[in-house]
């Protein structure tokens, strides 16, 4: 008789599970992580600046996260009320009425001001510490429709930022099981669009693709070789930055039909791949994918304009 | 897509150079120029991922085919990897062995790529025109249809029979093609007979 301590366990053998709706995001991780990613990023990289200086920002969202009291969870009849229709839970127009999402602007303002940053971004956080009430409503508003005014991009990046804690927080506190897909490319949770998508390692779900959410940090299945913007699977095709035979971690996913693309990640054949911090360090698949017949439809409030 | 020029906005928050990048607005111009300058010179690489069914038996699992080019933009393309689709509901991206070597079927140097002809008493395979084939396979199976078809059973009752030839499709079918092979077998009256229809 065998005495190894490994033991067969023949009730792996056919049981593959199905790929979960939803990953809620958490908390206390995703800002933490995200932080990490930047900095190692950093390491390496012409935008080195650029990805330190966010990386301090994603510091301030993760020591918000632990700092500030806890938030009210989401209703459970405003949840069931959203299955029966088939809308996002998380009502993004109400954020900016929320007195939690505003302390938590105001205290994301003052902790990112001790933050080393050029001048720019120094004026820009400046305006938004001074905005008026109207001015901040509107600021949530554009936010809140994945529509950023492009000569406030600076401005609206600190308030996308608060946005994000507060989004995250209140995606964290929901039951994955209670959502129900909505529509291709928009997020079960907030309705929010994808930063981009990742095809996954994750046990019990490998191989599959996720898309990650701009705005609550949420990653939701979505089948794969499918464009996020149009929802159709004819013409999808992948770009990458040539670079000799290895196989690229980052991808655009191409479509001809709407002819938009989306960045794709390998999460699988790389796990330390991180959806916000790694679609600002890959800029230079962007920059390359300006001079293509493709618009980008990945929406990320820290990379706009390309 | 994402940008809106509103003249409310540029109103209110006028001040601030206008770049129109994040990058850019936040002050971090310099690093974004090296970054394009250091990517000027590369290439984008074209690849693809297609979805498709295994050939092998029927289960039919779907298969994620990967290549390099893209033959709708005129290039060439070729397979580099296979792996079983997460996303199809029959196998959830797992593979059998025999599915999971499904590239070196691809590339496989005795694969079948078109109508070969061994002749009586050859020791090798001719490369013959589709034509040839299709003309000889309809003679034979005339033929040796002609020659053993059963029009009745012992009691006389009509059926139709020919269990002298046999005949085995793949699985990588669509509903349609499973009725048509269905239906031009058991039109013929072939007994020996498979295919994805069965399932």
């Amino acid at each position: 008789m065998s005495t190894s301590p490994i033991q067969p366990d023949p009730s792996a053998i056919g049981g593959i599970p199905k790929a979960p709706l939803a990953f809620m995001p958490n908390t206390a991780r995703l800002f933490k992580e995200r932080a990490v990613r930047l900095e190692r990023l950093a390491e390496n990289s012409r935008l080195a600046p650029y990805l330190t200086f966010l990386a301090g920002l994603v510091r301030i969202q993760s020591d918000l996260v632990d700092a500030l009291p806890t938030v009210d969870p989401i209703p459970a009849e405003q949840v069931e009320r959203a299955r029966e229709a088939a809308m996002p839970p998380l009502d993004r127009s109400a954020i900016g009425q929320s007195a939690v999402f505003r302390e938590t602007l105001k205290q994301f303002l003052d902790r990112a001001e001790a933050l080393d940053k050029p001048a720019a971004a120094a004026e820009a956080l400046a305006q938004v510490q001074l905005a008026d009430e109207a001015t901040l409503d509107w600021m949530v508003e554009n936010i809140a429709a994945d529509n950023l005014p492009i000569e406030a991009l600076a401005q609206h990046l600190y308030v996308a930022a608060a946005i994000q804690i507060h989004a995250a927080r209140l995606a964290g506190g929901l039951d994955a099981a209670k959502l129900v897909p909505i529509q291709v490319g928009v997020c079960p949770t907030c309705g929010g669009k994808p930063v981009a998508s990742m095809v996954i390692g994750f046990q019990g779900a490998e191989g599959t693709r996720y898309a990650g959410c701009s705005c609550c940090g949420t990653l939701w299945n979505e089948v794969r070789v499918k464009c996020l913007a149009c929802g159709s699977t004819k013409g999808i095709g992948y770009r990458a930055v040539e670079s000799g035979t290895e196989d690229a971690t980052v991808k655009a996913e191409v479509c001809d039909t709407c002819h938009s693309w989306v960045k794709i990640l390998y999460q699988n054949k790389n796990p330390s791949v991180e959806m916000v911090a790694d679609d600002v360090a890959s800029l230079g698949l962007d920059l390359l994918m300006k001079d293509t017949e493709y618009k980008r439809a990945g929406f990320n409030p820290f990379l706009i304009g390309y | 897509m994402n940008l809106d020029l509103s003249r409310r906005s540029f109103l209110k928050l006028a001040g601030a150079g206008v770049a129109a990048t994040s990058v850019g607005a936040m002050g971090f111009g310099e690093a974004e120029a090296a970054e394009a300058a250091h990517v000027r010179p590369f290439k984008l690489a074209t690849t693809t991922e297609t979805r498709n069914t295994c050939p092998y038996c029927s289960v039919a699992c779907g298969v994620i085919l990967y290549s390099k080019g893209d033959l709708r933009k005129g290039e060439t393309a070729d397979i580099v990897h296979i792996e079983g689709d997460a996303d199809h509901p029959t196998n959830r991206g797992t593979l059998c062995p025999k599915g999971a070597a499904l590239k070196d079927f691809v590339k496989s140097p005795t694969r079948l790529q078109y109508p070969m002809h061994r002749k009586p008493g050859s020791d090798k395979f001719e490369r013959i025109s589709w034509d040839e084939a299709f003309d000889r396979m309809a003679r034979l199976m005339k033929d040796d249809r002609d020659a053993n078809f059963t029009a009745t059973n012992q009691n006389g009752l009509p059926v139709n029979r020919w269990s002298t030839t046999g005949m085995l499709a793949a699985s990588a079918t669509t509903n349609e093609t499973a009725w048509a092979t269905f239906k031009f077998a058991k039109g013929l009256g072939i007994v020996g007979f498979d295919n994805q229809a069965r399932v």
